[in-house]
């Protein structure tokens, strides 16, 4: 009850913003929320009333996160190896797809949710350091015979512009750990940081980060509306929002075919790799109650995000939605 | 190999703290603060250390407000509330339902 009463406030307070009246209702709704949102933020008993799915099943809300939980324990040891399996490695193509698109410069800041085990905040240190070395390079190439300005710009330079930092951030303690088991035996973790928080309550400060990413994590949050206004929140001004998710695959060819593969084989892989049938069935379908690709671009405009554009990958199995805080 | 991550880890810290420029591992070490003395007791176990530098940018789910990074509890305490977030194999847990809550006098019992 309470929940939907912070959404409508929140709406209500954005318009507000854009200049139009509210009525004495919308006032009181608003005092009676700020009680109304202090107890939301310590319990959820409020929520149990509601429902939402979990696959095609419905489950009441506080259900929901349980349940996910408990799919990535299970599937967290194998979650690369499956992805590999499932998607037939195409899932490196879509990560390296939304870093080119991101193009991050030296000196960023990720905030890597429902990061679990690291193949977004990894491919972003790869990225930096490239792009740091083409940097190196150019200079090197330009400073053969340096001007009296250049010498003197050299002498007084900080030592280093900030260091980019990746902080990766997932509800799941294991898929974390399998993460930072990764990082361990790669070797990489300069700059790369681990954190277990909710994407509904993110336990960063306003206007910290430049990036945040969510890759494939966005529809098994029991909230998405809360996790996008906390993405908002969390970014600095001018900073970009990036939401790599399964989506509606338009060409009706290819989506009978996709459904096929979807639910006939991913659940079987699933079962001969990881042991775990049912969570990969959960996979399935959550993908179809996800909204599409207009819908979802929606709900960021919604959260308060300026040029939301989305990209289709590998014909709408995969969108790629960016917005920004402006 | 497990050494040569964490000790690049280590200076990673000294390094965000002195801004020195890139020196030999090994003579940072000794100078450095805090943090270093308990890698260097531990030595012996696989304990991963906690990055002091996330704390620039971690901060309480519910309050907002920066955290205090207790070294002998290896927790994230937060004053005002009077709650300690774990922190398990370097990873710092920010659910505030896994949080602990600081009874003054009392024995310390679980949120949940």
């Amino acid at each position: 009850m309470a929940a939907s009463m912070r959404l409508l406030v929140r709406r209500a307070i954005r318009l507000s913003h854009k200049n139009i009246t509210l009525t004495a209702a919308g006032a009181a709704a608003r005092s009676d929320c700020c009680r109304g949102s202090l107890v939301c933020r310590c319990f959820s008993d409020e929520a149990e009333d509601r429902s939402t799915h979990f696959g095609f099943e419905t489950v009441p809300e506080t259900e929901k996160a349980k349940r996910v939980y408990k799919v990535f324990e299970n599937v967290a040891q194998k979650y690369d190896i499956m992805n590999d399996a499932m998607s037939l490695g195409i899932h490196r193509m879509w990560k390296d797809t939304l870093l080119h698109v991101m193009h991050p410069q030296p000196g960023a800041q990720l905030l890597d949710v429902a990061g679990g085990t690291g193949d977004i905040s990894f491919r972003f240190l790869d990225y930096i350091r490239s792009q740091e070395e083409r940097q190196k390079r150019r200079v090197a190439r330009s400073s053969q015979t340096p001007s009296w300005r250049d010498i003197s710009n050299n002498y007084s330079t900080q030592d280093e512009p900030r260091e980019s930092r990746a902080v990766v951030c997932d509800i799941n303690k294991e898929m974390l750990k399998v993460g930072k088991q990764k990082a361990d035996s790669l070797g990489v973790s300069a700059g790369l940081s681990w954190v277990v928080g909710d994407a509904e309550e993110l336990p960063f400060d306003d206007d910290q980060f430049d990036i945040y990413t969510i890759a494939f994590g966005i529809r098994n949050v029991t909230h998405i509306d809360q996790a996008l206004q906390e993405a908002l929140r969390v970014l600095k001004p001018g900073g970009r929002f990036m939401c790599l998710e399964f989506s509606k695959v338009n060409n009706p060819i290819l989506s009978r075919i996709y459904d096929a593969y979807s639910f006939q084989m991913i659940p079987v892989i699933g079962e001969v790799i990881a042991g775990d049938w049912k969570s990969y069935q959960y996979l399935v379908e959550s993908i179809r109650k996800f909204p599409n690709q207009e819908e979802f671009k929606g709900m960021i405009e919604d959260a308060g995000f300026y040029c939301v554009k989305y990209y289709n990958l590998t014909g709408g199995v995969v969108a790629l939605h960016s917005g920004f805080k402006l | 190999m497990f050494k040569n991550v964490l000790s690049r880890l280590v200076t990673e810290t000294v390094r965000s703290r002195r801004y020195a420029p890139n020196g030999p591992v090994i003579q940072r070490l000794i100078p450095a603060s805090g943090p270093v003395r308990t890698f260097t007791d531990r030595k012996g176990e696989a304990q991963p250390q906690f990055d002091a530098s996330l704390l620039d940018v971690l901060v309480c789910p519910l309050s907002k407000k920066p955290l205090r990074y207790d070294a002998e509890t290896n927790e994230l305490i937060n004053e005002e509330l009077g709650i300690a977030y774990p922190i398990l194999d370097g990873i710092p847990n920010m659910i505030p339902q896994e949080a602990r809550l600081i009874q003054k006098d009392s024995a310390e019992t679980p949120t949940h």
